[in-house]
């Protein structure tokens, strides 16, 4: 059981603001984005001496090319934090961002540190698929037939999940429509301003005789919401997947470019700097599917999660679930019964976008910045996960 | 003589030739600025950019590969009018509307380029008139260039000269039409609607005269008029669909207008019926309907007595189809003279008619019957001008059996024949074509480039050329020497489609032995197909028989003469045009070199039925995966197995040389000719120059490092998902991991080191163990009987 000696209070949550795979962060590199988010989240507490802090977590689904070599490291000198702060890169694919947020506060609740920071990158823009730089599987896949899910490509996943659980091709456009419309909504009431940290990309481009050309742009709110999504312009795209299947481009999640960091404290910070924080970690858990319905992990991951805490699930006020495809979200969302009213309840990755290990990270952002707002208690993060998990995060707001 | 040369050129007009004859400049590696008007707001440039990007969506495709579209530059003519000032060649398609011409011509002129040719793709406004709109020291360098729809397929241009032309400017430029842009040049006088249009629009009126007066249906007319009589499927009707019916009756109008003495000129008017599916929108192909229309999966054929439309059947009566199916030209054309039924009757008279209208206007409209036959084949895709049709069924007796009509008044005019018709046995022979205007016969254009023409086409009744003397020949093969080069041995399937049989690998494999004897290089050449693969008759009958050891020695001498073509000791030149499939694209992949007509169609397509390329095609791509690796820091061959692996996965064929050189089954330094009647001249001279720079054959391969087992793996995670996704059968993923394992060296540790035997075993052993199942010969005996792949 837990040994747990202090509890871990989030006093800062900051990202970037979604980008379109190839779109406003084409040219950025995901080290950049990351040392922007961690030199954002330490500039909003400025009372604490970032030479405290005791490690960088960051998440991170395809730690490789542009953002190999240990990004976290890279990212925290790049972000200019003390030499003496140590990083660290992890991987847990699609929850790597809302694993860093769970491992940063462990650490804190071990008792090993005092202030932690937690933060996911991902360009999905450098990456040429979505298996990184080099695919190469293990033939022994193949040999046995309980295996083969393995392979499975994560939009077959999702049909299978389709298929299983009964969810229509209608019902999943009316969600992705619904997506959009959330998000479109609290993007136009500003209700993502206080989560995001602008950033001003500046790209080097061929310009007169030979000299370069810096373009700036200030990139400030979510490339991804379309206003114009309809459950008719969405009935005309062809299922991806499979032949007659019903996951298309359009209720699928968005493949894209983010990054986001956490900063985490013990009580002792809170006292000495009188930080008010955003919230309390409550609890993390995650939990193994067949790989080949990998979409339905959360419904093993938030019982186990509720459980562990001792808090019921109607008690939770707001559930970030990360929408990698309306099929396996409204699995999801009907098995377990969860109430749709305060599933992302400004949008989800069909409309604000998925940079794969980022996205714990910036869903806890938003999580704990929409609380602040609208009030509550409970709120959670969760996902699912390639090859077939499930991941949930909970946070008492204070 | 000297050359043209064009370093850059301009389109005038934005529109559908406008467009498509850009994209063909820039198919033949000619940079183009592509003007049209400003839009009225936001880009200037936005309607040329539209045309450009529909040019990589038009089917068939304008462009030789999508990525040709960047050497064409949008321009307006509000802006960049200067850039005229760098183009050597301008060529103006703008809407036929004599005033815009002349006020474009006007604003050009300032800005042209001194010495730049300018000529009017105009169908059928008058070149001289055009002229008169540019400044009398323009004028020397203006002339017609009339393209055919579609400009990159067609092969026709007519030439038209002003009274003030150059004649060395035409020469150079009819030239530069035919070797650069690959075109068949007819040379044309200043006459409305030009040779082709005049003739083809002629034939088409004729036809629907014919078809109302005999009250025939438009469906069973198009049965008539396709390719049982020569003609393309599209035949009379479907044609004046895909051309746009009000588009059509603004050409028959032009020759209302403009041939008021023509003494056909009553019947130069739209059918009223034509009219009045005009005046309803059904404009054809472009609006979806015309006079004929899609209802469901169904043709349905505008039926003028009804006044609506019926499903469309199209057939054509039993007694009818048997005289087109006499083989004599003389006793058929009898034959459907003398039969009273009206489909008969139509295609008689349609012929008569049109052989008397050409007859009585060739002396105002072409140099020569030669033009007006070549017109109609390159322009119109009839396989025989009206002139050749005319001769081959007997010149005399069919001229006596118009002349008898004419008297009857049963012809559209009662024009006689002219005088010169009677004197004559026929209008082509060897000494040249009949020129009605000069009353003298015309040899061929002496310019220098049709010399390059080593089997140019020929109409009906010209002399043959030469056949090259016979150096050995057996049932499948010949091996010969052209006079232009006697040093290199050419060697030509003769096989049906050029299928490669048992006779065709055998002869192949004596061919490269007697060659490496007795001569300094040898070419692979004949006419188009290159070869369309295997005989898959002898593979079935060999399956269905049990006899797969010897499946599998046929193999390894399909591989064995694959690899004597790559090996020879003296250079091999594939000559290839048209489709060059499964193992003609492996024949072409082992040659030393490539001499590729643009219009190539090749592709390894043999998971088309249930196979996987095994005649050296999957080694190649293996090899030259480990090549491009090498060359790489890091490089694993993996990267290009993975594209290898799609294009004989989907039995990906290329749509023309170049993409051929794209999907890897030619190299970037292989020849690319647009003229295929080039084909044979550019592979001798290849040949000889690759033996005259001491020529050495490439050595086995050895040490090639494979993905081996992981690869194939990773190329099973695609499969597995198309399966359970239900893209593809149980067979499908059978065939296509079979072709993993192939390009992936077999399944040995990856990164492996073998060499070349290796990888023929292992295609092999692919190969035959497909051969032996149940589906791929149910694919195979499919294929066979309908022409078509069986999904199983």
């Amino acid at each position: 059981m837990s040994r747990q000696v202090q509890e871990a209070y989030i006093v800062a949550a900051t990202r970037l603001p979604t980008a379109k795979r190839n779109g406003m962060f084409r040219t950025t590199r995901p080290d950049s984005m990351l040392a922007h988010v961690l030199a954002s989240v330490v500039a909003q507490v400025p009372q604490i001496d970032p030479g405290l802090i005791g490690d960088v977590i960051v998440g991170c689904a395809m730690p490789e090319g542009e953002q190999g070599m240990n990004v976290a490291r890279i990212g925290l000198l790049l972000a200019g934090l003390p030499d003496t702060v140590p990083g660290i890169t992890i991987n847990r694919f699609c929850s790597s961002g809302l694993q860093a947020v769970a491992d940063a506060a462990a650490r804190i609740r071990l008792g090993e540190a005092d202030v932690m920071i937690a933060a996911g990158t991902e360009s999905m823009s450098v990456m040429p698929n979505m298996m990184g730089n080099k695919v190469s599987l293990n033939p022994a896949i193949f040999a046995k037939e309980e295996n083969l899910g393995i392979a499975y490509g994560m939009g077959l996943t999702a049909e299978k999940v389709a298929q299983q659980w009964k969810v229509s091709r209608e019902d999943q456009d009316a969600f992705a429509v619904a997506s959009h419309r959330k998000a479109v909504a609290a993007i136009a009431a500003g209700h993502f301003r206080a989560e995001i940290s602008p950033y001003a990309t500046r790209s080097q481009m061929p310009g007169e005789q030979g000299t370069v050309r810096i373009v700036e742009r200030l990139c400030e709110n979510d490339e991804g919401p379309r206003a114009d999504a309809s459950v008719e312009g969405l009935a005309k795209l062809k299922p991806v997947f499979a032949a007659r299947g019903s996951v298309t481009a359009g209720n699928a999640s968005q493949m894209s470019d983010g990054a986001a960091a956490v900063m985490l404290v013990s009580e002792k910070i809170l006292k000495q700097f009188n930080l008010q924080p955003l919230a309390r970690f409550a609890g993390f858990s995650v939990a193994g599917v067949p790989a080949e319905i990998m979409g339905i992990g959360p419904v093993k991951a938030i019982p186990k999660v509720l459980a562990q805490a001792g808090v019921r699930q109607d008690d939770l006020d707001w559930i970030e679930l990360n929408e990698a495809f309306a099929a396996q979200a409204l699995a999801v969302v009907r098995d377990l019964g969860l109430d749709p009213e305060k599933v992302n309840p400004q949008g989800g990755a069909i409309a604000l976008g998925h940079p794969l290990g980022a996205t714990g990270a910036i869903r806890t952002a938003t999580l704990l910045h929409g609380m602040k707002r609208t009030g509550g208690k409970w709120g959670m993060v969760s996902m699912c996960i390639g090859t077939g998990m499930g991941a949930a995060g909970l946070f008492e707001v204070l | 003589m000297s050359s043209l040369i064009v370093r850059k050129a301009a389109v005038l007009g934005a529109g559908v030739m406008g467009a498509q004859i850009a994209a063909h400049l820039a198919n033949a590696d000619v940079p183009v600025v592509l003007f049209d008007l400003a839009a009225k707001e936001g880009d200037p440039n936005a309607i040329v950019r539209k045309a450009i990007d529909g040019l990589k969506k038009q089917s068939p495709a304008p462009l030789m590969s999508k990525d040709r579209a960047q050497y064409i530059d949008a321009a307006n003519y509000d802006q960049h009018l200067p850039l005229l000032g760098e183009c050597d060649l301008v060529i103006e398609a703008i809407a036929e509307k004599m005033e815009w011409k002349e006020d474009l011509y006007r604003k050009i002129a300032p800005h042209l380029k001194p010495g730049a040719i300018v000529a009017s793709n105009t169908s059928g406004l008058s070149i001289n008139h055009l002229a008169q709109h540019l400044p009398a020291a323009l004028r020397p360098d203006f002339c017609g260039v009339h393209f055919f729809n579609p400009p990159r397929y067609m092969s026709l241009v007519e030439i038209i000269a002003t009274t003030d032309s150059d004649g060395a400017m035409l020469d150079r430029l009819e030239t530069w039409l035919t070797t650069r842009l690959g075109k068949g040049v007819v040379r044309a006088k200043d006459t409305p609607n030009f040779v082709a249009n005049r003739v083809g629009v002629f034939s088409m009126l004729a036809v629907m005269f014919h078809t109302t007066r005999l009250g025939l249906g438009c469906d069973e007319v198009d049965a008539l008029t396709g390719p049982k009589i020569g003609r393309p499927k599209s035949a009379t009707f479907r044609t004046a669909d895909v051309v746009g019916l009000d588009t059509l009756d603004h050409v028959v109008k032009t020759m209302r207008d403009t041939l008021p003495g023509d003494p056909w000129h009553s019947h130069f008017n739209s059918p009223q019926w034509l009219l009045g599916l005009i005046g309803k929108g059904a404009l054809g192909q472009k609006t979806k309907a015309g006079i004929f229309t899609k209802v469901g999966k169904d043709i349905h054929v505008f039926d003028p007595a009804a006044g609506d439309y019926r499903p469309s059947t199209g057939i054509v009566a039993p007694e009818v189809a048997d005289i087109l199916k006499i083989k004599h030209p003389a006793e058929r054309l009898n034959a459907l003279r003398a039969h009273a039924h009206p489909q008969a009757q139509l295609l008689w008279c349609s012929f008569r008619d049109v052989f008397h209208y050409c007859a009585y206007h060739l002396a105002d409209i072409a140099d020569n019957a030669r033009d007006v036959d070549f017109a109609m084949r390159w322009g119109f895709g009839w396989n025989q001008g009206p002139f050749e049709t005319w001769q081959a069924a007997g010149w005399k007796a069919v001229a006596e059996a118009i002349k008898e009509d004419i008297a009857a008044g049963k012809t559209m005019s009662a024009a006689p024949l002219p005088a010169w018709v009677f004197t004559r046995e026929g209008v082509h022979e060897a000494a040249g074509s009949w020129s009605a205007a000069a009353q003298t016969l015309k040899p061929r254009s002496d310019l220098p480039v049709y010399r390059r023409q080593r089997y140019p086409e020929r109409v009906l009744g010209e002399a043959a050329d030469a056949a090259g003397t016979t150096v050995w020949e057996n049932e499948g093969v010949r091996l010969w020497t052209h006079p232009q080069d006697a040093g290199i041995a050419i060697v030509s399937v003769r096989s049906k489609m050029h299928a490669l049989g048992a006779a065709v690998v055998d002869g192949l494999l004596t061919a490269v032995a007697k060659a490496e004897a007795e001569f300094d290089g040898l070419v692979l050449w004949h006419e188009a197909p290159f070869a369309v693969g295997a005989n898959l008759q002898e593979v079935l009958e060999a399956c269905q028989a049990g006899r797969f050891d010897e499946l599998e020695a046929m193999v390894a001498k399909f591989q064995r003469a694959s690899m004597a073509f790559k090996h020879a000791q003296i250079p091999t030149v594939a000559a290839v045009q048209g489709m060059a499939l499964g193992g003609g694209c492996e024949f072409a992949m082992h040659a030393s070199h490539r001499v590729l007509a643009l219009e190539s169609y090749i592709g390894l397509v043999e998971a088309g039925v249930g196979l996987i390329p095994a005649g050296g095609g999957c080694k190649e791509f293996v090899l030259n995966a480990a090549e491009i690796a090498k060359r790489q820091t890091g490089g694993e061959p993996f990267n290009a197995i993975q594209s290898a692996f799609q294009t004989i996965a989907y039995a990906k064929t290329s749509g023309s040389g170049q993409e051929a050189r794209d999907l890897g089954f030619a190299k970037a330094s292989d020849d690319l000719v647009f003229h295929p009647g080039e084909l044979l001249h550019v592979a001798l001279c290849r040949a000889r120059a690759l033996a005259e720079a001491g020529y050495r054959p490439p050595l086995r391969a050895r040490n090639v490092a494979v993905a081996g087992r992981n690869g194939v793996a990773t190329l099973e995670m695609m499969l597995v998902n198309l399966k359970e996704g239900g893209f593809i059968s149980a067979h499908d993923y059978r065939v296509g991991r079979a072709a993993a394992v192939a390009l992936c060296g077999g399944e040995v540790e990856t990164g492996t080191l073998v060499d070349d035997e290796w990888l023929l075993q292992v295609e092999r052993k692919e190969f035959v163990a497909l051969l032996k199942t149940a589906e791929t010969q149910a694919r195979i005996q499919h294929t066979l009987e309908t022409g078509k792949p069986l999904r199983n």
